[in-house]
């Protein structure tokens, strides 16, 4: 059997895990921040659908950062055998 | 439960390489092939988002004397038959069939066998009515059939509705990790890929050829995109043709629905899974992915069976290794929740949708994890059940809409 006290830590130590792995996204639930849906993409000349909640700031240097990174991130499992047809 | 692992990390890095890459494009420039389509829209009681998606209908780019759309009405009681009406009034491509109580209300399968059989297009494109697909939706699928080897096509589905409430934020994640990742990875790596029922398009040729939908089947789209592979035919993938859908809303309403999914595709498996590993049209990549697919359902029941095997055998009789129980941490933790890939997915699907914020919400995809468990248990249950009694209970539940991603569309 285990030690008792050991035993009570661990309980504590996982429930504070979890409590911890969770915060975030309690916290989004409460303050939702996140963009939402992402707008279809329509490429017809008409007026295009919108979502009404949009909070994106300096969405273009944000998507160019990304781009860089995810590249940067390709480059790197570019190691790895690909197996695309 | 390490293929799996191995398959969904395969996944994500094939989607994450294939992010460089944009995909091609329907434009006036480069349409060559604009066959007659007929789109189905089966609909039972969706008087809420009737309306909605014909609207969407008459706004499509593709030719109006190129297209047919069939409304079903299954026996619904409400006034969707009455605006589908409406519509087909003003727009004279768009016709309604309504079935009465008797006939009607045995799920989306016979539904869609009664508008095939109205269908006059070459291909049948296939809507629920709470979507939303862009406008250039039709040219971007038939597109695909040029090739004569593609018999059904499937685009993405973006949910409509997601910042509603937990259930459909969840669902979005969900939706995220299979079609930004899943579904794009099993094109890539020419694997099988998956016709959603909706969203998506099939040779009307193909479906007679077949005898139409399956009505014993309740996951009818995947019964149909085995039976496409195993006649050597393809479903291409176009992550980049996009149509709106509406998540359930409520956690009731997200356990009927996959509670039919999960008893669904375990009657496909149960169907196909001879044929797919005997089959002489699919390559051994395609056969292992087959078998993977059709069971994945079976591996939440097993997680439960581990648990209810694992916890009581290690405090009746631990193996002399187990008695260091710092090792019993993560291998129960492994076995808890099955393995973090799934999550892995859904984290990098957001990343690529530049969704950051939407990442904190994955831990609580462990509940969905949790829930599912005992879904796909009482589905395997119900199903073990109904096989021993030689009783088909295939009650379809229909999926409430209420019409709030309404809200969310601004034209």
């Amino acid at each position: 059997m285990l030690p008792t006290l050991t035993f009570s830590i661990l309980c504590f130590g996982v429930l504070i895990f979890i409590l911890i792995m969770l915060l975030p996204a309690l916290l989004e639930l409460k303050m939702p921040k996140d963009a939402g849906p992402r707008m279809i993409r329509d490429h017809s000349s008409h007026t295009g659908l919108a979502i009404e909640e949009i909070l994106i700031v300096n969405l273009e240097e944000k998507q160019q950062f990304d781009q860089i990174l995810v590249k940067n991130i390709v480059d790197a499992i570019n190691v790895l055998p690909n197996l695309e047809v | 439960m390490a293929s799996y692992l191995m398959r969904h990390y395969i996944f994500t890095l094939t989607a994450l390489r294939r992010a460089k890459k944009s995909q091609r494009r329907a434009t006036k420039g480069n349409i060559a092939y604009q066959p007659v389509v007929s789109i189905l829209i089966p609909a039972r009681n969706e008087e809420r988002v009737i309306g909605r998606i014909l609207r969407r209908m008459t706004e499509l780019t593709y030719p109006k004397d190129k297209m047919q759309i069939i409304v079903i009405d299954d026996a619904s009681t409400d006034a969707t038959g009455r605006i589908a009406e409406e519509y087909s009034k003003l727009h004279g491509h768009i016709e309604v069939i309504h079935r009465s109580k008797k006939e009607g209300g045995i799920g989306k399968a016979a539904a869609l066998n009664v508008g095939s059989k109205h269908a006059e297009g070459e291909i049948i494109v296939c809507f629920d009515a709470d979507y939303y697909p862009q406008r250039e939706i039709l040219e971007e699928l038939t597109m695909e059939f040029a090739d004569p080897k593609v018999g059904a096509v499937q685009g993405r589905i973006i949910v409509l509705n997601e910042p509603k409430n937990i259930v459909t934020r969840l669902v979005a994640l969900e939706r995220i990790g299979g079609y930004r990742i899943d579904q794009l990875a099993r094109d890539s790596l020419g694997l099988i890929t998956q016709f959603g029922g909706t969203a998506g398009a099939f040779r009307r040729s193909l479906l007679e050829g077949l005898g139409g939908w399956d009505e014993s089947i309740l996951a009818e789209d995947t019964d149909l995109t085995f039976r496409l592979y195993l006649m050597g035919y393809k479903i291409p993938y176009l992550y980049d043709t996009e149509c709106y859908e509406e998540a359930v809303e409520s956690w009731h309403a997200y356990w009927k629905q996959r509670y039919r999914w999960a008893k669904g595709h375990m009657q496909c498996a149960f169907k196909h899974l001879t044929s797919v590993l005997k089959s002489k049209n699919l390559s051994l990549k395609e056969k292992i992915d087959g078998f993977l697919l059709l069971n994945i359902y079976f591996m939440p029941v097993f997680v439960l069976l581990s648990w209810i095997t694992g916890i009581p055998l290690f405090f009746l009789h631990p193996p002399q290794w187990f008695s260091f129980f710092w090792a019993f941490i993560p291998i129960s933790l492994y076995s808890f929740v099955g393995n973090f890939a799934p999550f892995f997915e859904v984290g990098i699907g957001t990343y690529l949708d530049n969704r950051n914020r939407a990442q904190w919400l994955i831990p609580l995809l462990i509940f969905t994890f949790l829930l599912n468990i005992f879904i796909c248990t009482k589905a395997l249950v119900d199903l073990t059940i109904s096989k021993i009694i030689r009783r088909n209970n295939n009650q379809w539940i229909k999926t409430p809409h209420s019409g709030n991603g309404n809200t969310y569309i601004k034209n």
